[in-house]
């Protein structure tokens, strides 16, 4: 692999602060924007954070383990699934159905890529192509507990917690905001502790990293289920927060989606792919009044991408940052 | 009933065997696993089907454009995009991806997302043991049989075709002893194009022409390529026709909403017992 050339972020150490001043802004922006932005722009913005969890996970997975996969949709739409099925059959309360959603997603990703992982290069990404299909397919099919093509209704908000009600779109906001700092801190914590570092070594050279007795397949399979438990659980905010699901809101197009937000941003550097959900959702906003030029203009603009500069936004600012010196 | 099914595994798997030739021949080759193919199905299936309809142009010339179409787009796609990144096929999988939705989107734009039925280009059906089979059908097996023999040929007697799998073999050292990777790269993408227009003109009279309509072939031809192994015709055609064979078989006598689904079965399975695929030779 390597050759999408990622971050040495081994290279230097950075001040602290400086770390933390673009995740530091962002957050305080999005903190203050239910305050000053109308509701259409706050309902937008949970989109965007919710794409913001689902690309950063997904970084975690391709990024810094390595293997390119097609199927995050997947598990972002069988979290969802899970945990409105929970609360609707089983009558679970979200709170329980929430991590409950997670775990199964995370077993179920495992017991996918275990065997899946031992397959090399692209016969693993055609692999997890097929598999987001055959879960849209399952999905779609068993009408009897999805609801099928009709769509899933009768989702409930989550329940109110410390007072506040997360049936409004405010209380929604924040509660996807609260989780999105939550997750995607802990997918900082783990990029850059010592499981992050070995993700790092597999991608780079796998083979070397195997001969220093790293058990790569274990760590991969394990990136790759914990970016899908992640996605699993933003899929089950989703799901109570539009409280309609439907497959296709997890076929193909979201895991393609979420492949070019991450690239946008730039693979392997967490902070980009968060930066590339919030650029892709507002411009795909912005692109509402032609819904058929949609796709067109994002494959055709990941096309670009690759061509200029396939380590995404952060590449170039890489690039700014070395002229500069 | 039984062979009725039978026949019609037969027909679909042999149009996913003719993609995944050209697929196989191109993956083992160049190293990508050529999403794009799945567009140029699509394009190509639109093409035969206005010039058959709007110009009223004879079958065969509607053929013959939807293969010159197909063809010249392979060609154009890999000499000014994947050439671009050779060696660097992780690039050339995301471009690939990105090309198929492309094409599969412009078709929505330029012809509607609205099935389209192609005419019949042979008319009629002949009995066999109490169960009908429309002359179509048959046309589509003859073709299908009759390209994998010219492109066998042309694989093993042919110059070109020894350099071709000199380069499936080795590229570097194809290189070394003279030939001319770009033009064996070329060669295989044009062909690879060709075959995708063919079955796709070949096989929309039977169902319709719809932008979706090179979905599923794709993803099956990509199962058949895996299944069958590199580099290997007789595992693209075992794996063609088992697939087709499985699909029709299973949708009757387990689940029709999983038809589609049995491929991703198989492929598993396959791969669990034989990781090099069924004919692999690495």
């Amino acid at each position: 692999m390597g050759d999408i050339k990622l971050t040495a972020d081994t290279l230097k150490p950075v001040p602290v602060w400086r770390r933390f001043l673009v995740p530091g802004i962002i957050l305080i922006l999005l903190i203050l924007v239910p305050v000053f932005a109308s509701e259409y722009v706050v309902y937008v913005a949970v989109l965007a954070i919710i794409y913001a969890m689902l690309a950063g996970s997904y970084d975690l997975t391709t990024g810094y383990a390595g293997p390119l996969t097609f199927c995050h949709g997947a598990f972002y739409g069988l979290g969802a699934y899970a945990s409105a099925l929970l609360t609707i059959k089983a009558s679970f309360p979200f709170w329980i159905a929430f991590p409950i959603s997670g775990i199964l997603v995370f077993i179920f990703a495992f017991i996918i890529g275990y065997p899946a992982l031992k397959l090399k290069g692209h016969y693993f990404a055609v692999t997890t192509f097929f598999f987001g299909y055959f879960v849209y397919l399952v999905l779609l099919n068993s009408a009897k507990l999805t609801g099928g093509p009709m769509g899933l209704r009768g989702i409930q908000a989550p329940e109110s917690f410390f007072g506040i009600n997360f049936a409004t779109l405010q209380g929604s906001y924040y509660l996807t905001l609260f989780f999105a700092v939550l997750f995607l801190g802990f997918l900082y914590f783990l990029v850059n502790s010592g499981f992050g570092r070995m993700l790092v070594a597999i991608r780079e050279n796998e083979d070397l990293a195997e001969a220093t007795g790293i058990n790569t397949a274990l760590f991969k399979v394990l990136a790759f289920s914990l970016g899908a438990a992640i996605a699993g659980m933003t899929g089950s905010l989703f799901a109570h927060f539009f409280r309609l699901l439907h497959p296709t809101t997890f076929a193909w197009m979201t895991s393609e989606m979420i492949v070019i937000m991450a690239l946008v941003g730039g693979l392997g550097t967490l902070i980009g792919p968060i930066i590339g959900a919030f650029i892709v959702t507002f411009i795909l906003e912005i692109m509402r009044f032609a819904p058929e030029y949609r796709y067109i203009i994002w494959s055709l603009a990941l096309i670009i991408i690759l061509i200029i500069e396939p380590a995404g936004l952060m590449g170039i600012v890489r690039r700014l940052q070395r002229r500069k010196r | 009933m039984l062979l009725q099914q039978i026949i019609n595994g037969i027909i679909i798997g042999s149009s996913y065997a003719l993609i995944a030739l050209g697929l196989n021949l191109i993956w083992s080759i160049t190293d990508i696993a050529d999403f794009a193919q799945g567009g140029i199905y699509v394009i190509a299936a639109y093409v035969a089907y206005y010039v058959v309809t709007a110009a009223k142009l004879p079958f065969i010339l509607g053929w013959l454009c939807a293969i010159v179409i197909g063809g010249g787009l392979a060609y154009l796609i890999e000499r000014f995009l994947y050439r671009r990144w050779t060696g660097k096929s992780r690039i050339q999988l995301l471009c690939a991806i990105a090309l198929f939705f492309l094409m599969a989107n412009l078709a929505i734009l330029l012809f509607t997302p609205k099935a389209k039925i192609f005419p019949a280009y042979v008319q009629g059906a002949f009995n066999v043991g109490g169960f009908t089979v429309s002359f179509q059908r048959v046309v589509v097996l003859l073709v299908s049989a009759a390209l994998f023999v010219v492109v066998f040929l042309f694989i093993m007697k042919t110059r070109m075709g020894k350099a071709i799998r000199a380069a499936s073999q080795d590229r570097l050292v194809a290189q070394v002893v003279g030939i001319n990777i770009h033009t064996v790269n070329s060669t295989v993408f044009v062909l690879g194009g060709m075959l995708s227009a063919t079955a796709a003109v070949l096989i929309s009279p039977l169902y319709a022409v719809f932008p979706a309509m090179g979905d599923l072939p794709l993803l099956k031809s990509l199962v058949v390529v895996i299944l069958g192994g590199f580099g290997s015709v007789a595992g693209v055609l075992v794996g063609g026709l088992g697939l087709g064979l499985a699909e029709s078989l299973g949708s009757v006598y387990i689940s029709s909403a999983y038809q589609h689904g049995f491929a991703f079965f198989v492929l598993i399975l396959v791969l669990m017992f034989f990781p090099k695929g069924l004919f692999g030779r690495v």
